[in-house]
């Protein structure tokens, strides 16, 4: 009897190993990587202080708060709408182990969309997580998913009506942060996420607030900074100041009906002057060959590469180096410093003034984790 | 001596017939449009306000926008967020600068190409425009990088409309000033 099912359990061994390791791995993505914040901070508090309705949920996420104690503007930082976007965590992260601000003040959420970097997206192949060598050591960071964690909510309903515009998006919408703004107190978790940011916006008296984000190369919206229409004269200086300081960046103005998103309803709803930023990533892309931790943060591809030389698409990639972590996290806070720079000139008396964040070209030449703390 | 004098003959005649367009003068009021709806038209703006023209900027003009302007100058370069902003297609957008190259050529309006995205504003979707106003182009502004592959020159070589070539967006607003000088 035995030894005719021994085929049958040793199978069942083997599965119910192979199980409990990939479990306990996919498990490890419910632990957060630990921040190591530079000394001008001030204050930590959670988003729910905002918002009540997501306490105790995956949601609920770290703010922090760098306080000059001079009066002036006040800015926020959002990384990790997206946690599928290396560089959008990453440039949060460093801005946050680095920043000192002299005038105003400075909020910084790294994990806009905690719940998501609790998975990752099925059948893409992503690594769960990639690490970065520091000064002091290793450190490990989570890639997630683009959107909230199924086991946070769901199911998707078949068509995603948007809140409050019903502009009819896919199901797969529903739990894409950047779709539900301005959110709502009753809704499923990734509007109440939504709802909860503008409430921080508003009670804070945001002036100016960045969403950082990544796509594919062959996406036409890529390398740029989106702004709301409002704002026009904020993003031309700093694309002009960018361009200054040999880093090209492709306006882009917010749609005014395409809803949901950051630059639009931020702009919309609240007092914010609201940034997208998007870089390249080839990791994120349909063309992309073996996704690996080598792709996430050298983001060098040959398929691209041959992509780019038919011309048949824009592709934003750069043949020859193509687009490693330092490059998307240099050109991320470079951005945020010059669109900084540019509102002053329009506010001044609202400034906020931030210091001893790296420039491109000392994150490119030494790396990203050589401004991480430990 | 005979080819050689039929070579200074040459060059000369070269050389006066380059002078003459370079020399063309470009008349204020200006209207500024977009070709293909990118946002690069919104720092044209800025730059043309920074050399104090007399300039106005129509996203989408129409021929009848045309009334009362001497130069068009038009920005090209494709953007889908910005094409989905004005609510119209790609094909929408193409047959409107048509039209409106069309309409400036008839009132004998010149048209002013000023290229500044760079290699984001180029190949794609974005050429189909480049190549339309670049066409019918009396001058041409272009940001180098915009040019790597020599398209903006073969144009300009092929129909002898004067180029412009700067390394940065801020240093074509020099040259467009001195347009109306
Ligand atoms: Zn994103």
């Amino acid at each position: 009897m035995i030894k005719n099912n021994l085929s049958t359990i040793i199978i069942t061994v083997i599965t119910a190993t192979m199980g409990v390791i990939a479990a306990v791995s996919f498990g490890k993505m419910h632990h957060p990587e630990e921040l190591f914040p530079s000394e001008g901070l001030t204050g930590k508090v959670m988003l729910s202080d905002y918002f009540e309705g997501i306490k105790g949920t995956n949601g609920d996420t770290e703010v922090y708060l760098f306080d000059s104690g001079v009066e002036g503007g006040t800015a926020l930082v959002c990384g990790g709408a997206h946690p599928n976007e290396a560089a959008s965590f990453l440039s949060a992260v460093v801005i946050l182990e680095n920043l000192r601000v002299t005038c105003g003040r400075v909020f910084i959420i790294p994990r806009l969309n905690n719940s998501a970097f609790t998975c990752s997206d099925p059948m893409e192949g992503f690594p769960a997580s990639y690490e970065i060598p520091t000064k002091y050591g290793t450190r490990r960071f989570r890639l997630g998913s683009r959107v909230t964690n199924p086991l946070d909510q769901w199911p998707d309903p078949l068509v995603f009506s948007q809140y409050p515009s019903n502009q009819q998006l896919s199901g797969f919408e529903t739990r894409n942060i950047n779709r539900s703004y301005p959110g709502r107190a009753d809704g499923n978790l990734t509007e109440r996420i939504a709802y909860a940011i503008v409430q921080l916006i508003e009670k804070e008296k945001v002036n100016i607030a960045f969403d950082i984000h990544e796509s594919s190369p062959e996406v036409p919206i890529v390398n740029v900074i989106v702004y709301h229409e409002n704002y026009e004269e904020v993003a031309m200086g700093a694309i002009l100041g960018l361009e200054m300081a040999g880093l090209q960046f492709s306006p882009e103005t917010s749609p005014k009906n395409f809803h949901g998103l950051s630059h639009r309803e931020w702009g919309d709803y609240t007092n914010a002057i609201p940034f997208l930023m998007e870089t390249s990533n080839p990791s994120m892309g349909r063309l992309r060959g073996r996704t690996d931790v080598d792709l996430v943060l050298r983001g060098y591809c040959d398929n691209y590469k041959k992509a780019k030389e038919t011309g048949a698409l824009r592709i934003a990639y750069r043949e020859d180096t193509g687009e490693p972590i330092a490059h998307r996290v240099g050109r991320h806070i470079a951005g945020v410093v010059e669109l900084i720079n540019s509102y002053n000139l329009y506010y001044p008396d609202m400034q906020i003034v931030i210091e001893n964040l790296p420039d491109y070209d000392m994150i490119m030449e030494k790396g990203v984790g050589e401004f991480l703390n430990n | 001596m005979k080819t050689r004098i039929a070579t200074y003959v040459t060059i000369t005649i070269l050389f006066l017939a380059g002078t003459s367009l370079l020399a063309q003068k470009f008349e204020q009021p200006v209207l500024i449009s977009s070709a293909g709806q990118s946002a690069d038209v919104k720092l044209v703006k800025m730059l043309a306000q920074r050399q104090g023209l007399n300039a106005t900027t129509v996203l989408m003009a129409k021929p009848e926008d045309l009334t009362g302007f001497k130069t068009l100058v038009i920005v090209p370069g494709f953007s889908s967020k910005g094409l989905g902003a004005a609510g119209i297609s790609q094909q929408d957008e193409l047959e409107r600068v048509q039209s409106l190259i069309k309409a400036a050529n008839d009132l004998k309006i010149p048209i002013v190409l000023m290229h500044i995205g760079g290699n984001a504003r180029r190949q794609g979707q974005s050429d189909s425009f480049n190549q339309l106003v670049a066409d019918n182009s009396k001058f041409m502004l272009v940001v180098k990088q915009g040019d790597e592959d020599g398209f903006f020159t073969k144009i300009a070589g092929a129909r002898n409309i004067p180029l412009t070539l700067v390394e940065k967006i801020a240093e074509t607003a020099e040259p467009l000033g001195n347009l109306f000088k």
